[in-house]
């Protein structure tokens, strides 16, 4: 007791002294993982706001070399081919808006089918009782080891016997259902509920359905949340499938668009300044996204508040 | 608890493969359109109509191909959607499309696919239709036709343009070492001591503290300007850009017979002798390693300054020239051993796919982009050198009026020191063959004479 | 009163028990069709022209295991598998540490949003994209950095073409890209650890220290599992940073798995054996898979 008694008394000070030596530590280690980070964007910015001609002339500058917005009018479509070529960039026409509402598109139709279907399946491995379910899961999860050379080139000619190429259908179908990732992660998460919960709604006279639509599901909140936020970036950020499958102009999503920034000839350069510009302007989306959602993620208490 | 119960598994495994199996045989996809590059029958162009899709790779010359579209709708009614993708996606994209049945119509086709692309079935004979047609396919840059003709005899494609190689030189830093353009166009080298050729590029190459590659003192750990750059790597099986323009002067051909050989000659001393040189001149401090060049484009390199002197292709020219801050200069390639120039010739042709649905169209694009007509307007863009003659003296002149004397490039077609690009079977194969061995050997990982092995793997191809 | 309850609450569970497969079956029913159609049925063909020889053009022909003992003796086989080893270990082994630690940072030391986007900021361009930019600021003659070190005074550094070098940087580039999106992982693991666990630590005086070590690790212990196997997975199947850069180049320092069944598959025509080696490096992630959940004991969680 009276151990106890010291303890309470020093401790406070000890520990807020310890915590303080501790604290600058893991501030240094936090503000080097920031700068890591953050500087390739800074250089990313710094490139946009070049012209390409000009940056070999200074390739170590910290600032824009020959400053200029060129290369985010290219990106956004408002430059003319003239301007273009005149700066060292693509002179390719990019409809910019159009591009992005295909892949609003795409990846919100993609992440809500396949967050909602795969949270079903997870909850059906995760929390109901049925004869062969871990075997099955394990088959699932298979799924994550194929490579993906395997799937592409039939899944292409699929979608192409359907007649769903270039089409919205079409290039969502693959990943809508589920994929290995979706129903792996939230399994885990569903795992960890605590079963009195499900024991007093099915006490309460409520089936599996009314279980997982009334409580399950928000309880679930940070998980499915987050799910959600990655399987939206993953699918904005796709290149291979939509470029196999999207190709019309009422089809092609930003990636794929913003492909003619790339190098156009054998061992060419790419158009820094417009490739730059482009990846800076296909993330502000997602971004935005991802702070509109940030506070669920991270201030629920979610499903460990029953307690 | 979670167990993975292993038996369990097989079982079920084994039971949806089954029935996956006979989901496959009953078939759910097409095979794909393995038509024959035909029997070369001919097709009546004078009926064409409709659309038809175009694909090609280079952006920059997309204005000029749109104009000849535009041209060729007004004269005959047919619509050509263009499209392109970057190199990168290129070809994946023309391979996916034949096995998807969704190829272009017409696309424009490259020396190291096209003998794959025949052998699969997947490019139409045009023969028979441009007979019928009276289109003069003599008409080009002597050589260029032939390029597309196949082993079977048969001709795949209309000659669009071609390209060499030349030297590209940084006007200041050759100014400032004291040495005199013309000079650059004297110069001879041959395999073993590389002659004045070698002695300009030490002179050019200057290490961190100033001293020349020359004098004495000179750090060769320590580069700051290399006399004569390396585009990207260490060419792999035809150093088309690297080092086809030395061992081209020693009288060393590639294959046995170009078109379409079947003995390669990677032991031959001439070639070896040609490789040893480009390692001992990186060895040397002279130019960059293949390690060092492993990164952004010689281009862009180049245009840092890095880079006195370096050979690379004509395709390049708006590039080189287009660096803020640097004049470029262009200079043809040393006279070697043979007591002349060389250099690689490489032509590109419009193809058309042998699973086209609206062929006549598709084969009266091509003459048209074979033609003199359409030739003419993508010369005057002065992007490339078209084809036919009088064309590429309109983009000579078109580079002359950006005040780019394009001669050096173009000696080789006017006095024939021109040699083909390799074209036979297993194109990448043998690249995937040769690419690890000439690199080796230029980072001294392995002896020169290694490539007698890589040699014998490459003619077992046709062995086997 | 109790008894009939007891009684009803047996039959009601014996009901459940049964009509759980039912339900079941319905909650699963779309993914198990995605999952059939897009993963499974390719996956059983790519498994036959395994045992074939086909260059996606012609038609396959059956050659039964000549593939795989073809790649038993070929030594880019052997080189592919050694490179992409040295390269998972790398990759995951930095990744996961460096994700842990900015996800207990992320919950313990500041609730700050922006720091947390910014953190995540990386995985929000794509991978080609990412690969093309480091392959820049990383060259040899004209990348930032080598400029720095040149300045500094050493000599400079091939990152992507040394051999000592070229695979640590294509896992640095990874881990990169990757660092900010597992620790989000991490994080949303470490919210279902409830806080009175954590009262209680600290009221019994462990440190911070301690308190990590014995408790949030081990509470953490299904998820860590399930990130571990995924990102393992994803690792080994490294492509497109490689296909951007140095096309597993210079000689075959960077040639790793994936790369080479592309090169083999659609480079050289050679599908039936491209797909062998697919077959291989499927077999070696399931078994992985396997062993970590085993070890791990995934299925478990320590709270419930």
């Amino acid at each position: 007791m009276a151990n106890h008694a010291d303890t309470s008394t020093d401790a406070p000070v000890r520990k807020r002294k310890k915590m303080s030596a501790g604290r600058i530590l893991a501030w240094a280690v936090m503000i080097a993982f920031l700068i890591l980070s953050l500087f390739p964007f800074y250089w990313m910015l710094r490139t946009a706001l070049s012209t390409s001609r000009s940056l070999s002339s200074d390739p170590s500058s910290l600032l824009p070399v020959d400053f200029t917005f060129g290369a985010f009018e290219r990106v956004l479509g408002l430059a003319t081919q003239e301007e273009a070529i005149a700066e060292g960039g693509s002179g390719a026409s990019v409809n910019f808006w159009l591009y992005l509402r295909n892949s609003v598109i795409y990846a919100g139709a993609v992440t809500l089918g396949q967050v909602f279907f795969s949270a079903m399946a997870a909850y059906a491995f995760a929390r109901l009782r049925w004869p062969g379910r871990n075997l099955v899961f394990g088959i699932f999860l298979g799924a994550l080891l194929v490579p993906p050379i395997f799937t592409s080139l039939p899944n292409f000619l699929l979608i192409k016997n359907l007649g769903l190429l270039n089409t919205f259908p079409g290039m969502i179908l693959p990943t809508f259902l589920m994929t290995p990732f979706a129903i792996f992660f939230l399994r885990q998460f569903f795992l960890g509920i605590n079963r009195e919960i499900e024991e007093s709604a099915s006490l309460d006279g409520a089936g599996p359905w009314r279980t997982f639509f009334r409580i399950i599901l928000p309880m679930s909140t940070a998980p499915i949340t987050t799910l959600g936020i990655l399987t939206f970036i993953t699918t904005w950020n796709d290149y291979f499938w939509p470029l196999l499958v999207g190709n019309s102009e009422g089809t092609k999503v930003l990636t794929v668009a913003l492909g003619v920034f790339r190098s156009q000839t054998p061992a060419g350069s790419p158009d820094w300044a417009g490739l730059m510009a482009a990846t800076l302007v296909a993330a502000v989306p997602v971004l935005i996204l991802f702070f509109m959602f940030a506070r669920k993620i991270i201030d629920s208490i979610g499903y460990s508040g029953s307690k | 608890m979670a167990t993975f119960n292993f038996r369990k598994a097989g079982t079920a495994l084994a039971a949806v493969t089954a029935l996956s199996l006979t989901l496959t045989a009953c078939g759910g996809e097409s095979e794909p359109a393995a038509t024959n590059g035909g029997d070369g029958e001919a097709v009546d162009t004078s009926a064409a109509s409709g659309q038809i899709d175009y694909w090609l790779w280079d952006n920059n010359q997309k204005p000029a191909y749109e104009q000849c579209a535009a041209d060729f709708q007004e004269e005959t009614g047919v619509s050509v959607t263009i499209t392109q993708y970057a190199w990168d996606d290129y070809w994946s994209g023309i391979t996916n499309g034949f096995v998807a049945g969704t190829a272009p119509d017409v696309f424009t086709n490259h020396l190291s696919r096209y003998p794959e692309f025949v052998t699969q079935g997947q490019l139409m004979a045009l023969d028979a239709t441009l007979e019928a047609d009276g289109v003069d396919v003599d008409g080009y840059q002597e050589g260029l036709a032939d390029l597309w003709v196949g082993q079977d005899g048969q001709r795949y494609g209309l000659p669009k343009d071609f390209d060499t190689v030349a030297i590209f030189y940084n006007k200041a830093l050759i100014e400032e070492a004291g040495v005199d353009e013309a000079d650059l166009a004297a110069l001879e080298w041959n395999p073993e001591d590389g002659g004045t050729y070698e002695e300009m590029i030490a002179h050019l190459t200057i290490d961190n503290n100033g001293v020349r590659g020359d004098e004495p003192g000179f750090d060769k750990t320590k580069v700051a300007v290399y006399g004569l750059g390396l585009d990207g790597g260490s060419g792999g099986g035809n150093g088309q850009t690297q080092w086809s323009m030395y061992s081209g002067t020693t009288g060393w051909t590639v294959t046995d017979k170009n078109p379409w050989g079947t003995k390669y000659n990677f032991d031959a001393p001439e070639f070896k002798d040609t490789i040893s040189w480009m390692a001992s001149l990186a060895d040397k401090g002279y130019m960059p390693t293949v390690e060092a060049v492993t990164g952004q484009s010689s281009g862009d390199i180049f245009g840092a300054g890095k880079y006195a002197m370096i050979t690379n292709g004509s395709w390049m020219i708006n590039q080189m020239f287009g660096y803020t801050g640097i004049e470029t200069g262009l200079a043809p390639t040393p006279v070697g051993p043979s007591g002349e120039r060389a250099s690689m010739y490489n032509g590109l042709a419009d193809s058309v796919w042998a699973g086209s649905d609206n062929k006549a169209a598709a084969v009266k694009w091509v003459e048209y982009l074979g033609s003199a007509a359409c030739q003419d307007v993508v010369g005057e863009a002065g992007v490339v050198f078209p084809a036919i003659p009088s064309a590429t003296e309109k983009a000579q002149a078109a580079f002359a009026d950006r005040g780019i004397d394009v001669e050096p490039f173009l000696v080789h077609v006017n006095e024939g020191t021109t040699f083909l690009f390799p074209i036979t079977d297993y194109a990448s194969q043998i690249n995937g063959i040769m690419q690890p061995a000439v690199d080796a050997v230029f980072t001294g990982q392995a002896d020169v004479d290694s490539l007698d092995a890589a040699n014998e793997q490459v003619n077992a191809l046709f062995n086997g | 009163m109790v008894s009939t309850r007891t009684l009803e609450h047996s039959l009601d569970t014996n009901r459940k028990r049964t009509s759980d497969l039912r339900t079941a079956l319905l909650f699963i029913a779309p993914a198990a069709i995605g999952f059939v159609v897009f993963y499974l049925v390719p996956a059983v063909r790519g498994v036959y022209f395994s045992f074939t020889r086909y260059n996606i053009l012609g038609t396959p022909t059956w050659i039964g295991t000549e593939n795989f003992e073809k790649i038993a003796v070929d030594p880019l086989f052997w080189n592919a598998m050694w490179v992409t080893v040295g390269y998972v270990l790398l990759n995951i082994g930095f990744q996961t540490v460096i994700a842990i630690v900015l996800a207990v940072m992320m919950q313990r030391l500041t609730k700050s949003i922006a720091l947390r986007g910014a953190l995540l900021l990386p995985w929000l361009i794509s991978n080609v994209i990412a690969a093309m930019l480091w392959f820049w600021l990383l060259d040899y003659q004209i990348g930032l950095f080598n400029q720095v070190i040149e300045w500094m005074g050493a000599s400079k550094i091939a990152f992507f073409a040394d051999e000592t070098w070229a695979i640590p940087t294509i896992a640095f580039v990874n881990v990169w890209r990757h660092m900010g999106y597992t620790a989000l992982l991490v994080f949303a693991g470490l919210q279902t650890i409830p806080k009175y666990i954590y009262e209680a630590a600290s009221i019994d005086g462990a440190s911070e220290w301690t308190s990590f070590w014995k408790m949030t690790l081990p509470l953490l212990r299904p998820v860590l599992a399930m990130i571990l196997v995924i990102t393992v997975t994803g690792s080994f199947q490294v492509f497109d940073t490689v296909a951007v850069t140095t096309r597993g180049g210079p000689v075959n320092v960077t040639r790793v798995m994936q790369y080479y069944i592309y090169q083999k598959a659609f480079g050289e025509g050679q599908f039936g054996y491209g797909s062998a080696l697919a077959v291989i490096l499927f077999i070696i992630l399931a078994v992985l898979a396997a062993i970590q959940l085993r070890m791990l004991r995934a299925g478990e969680s320590d709270l419930a």
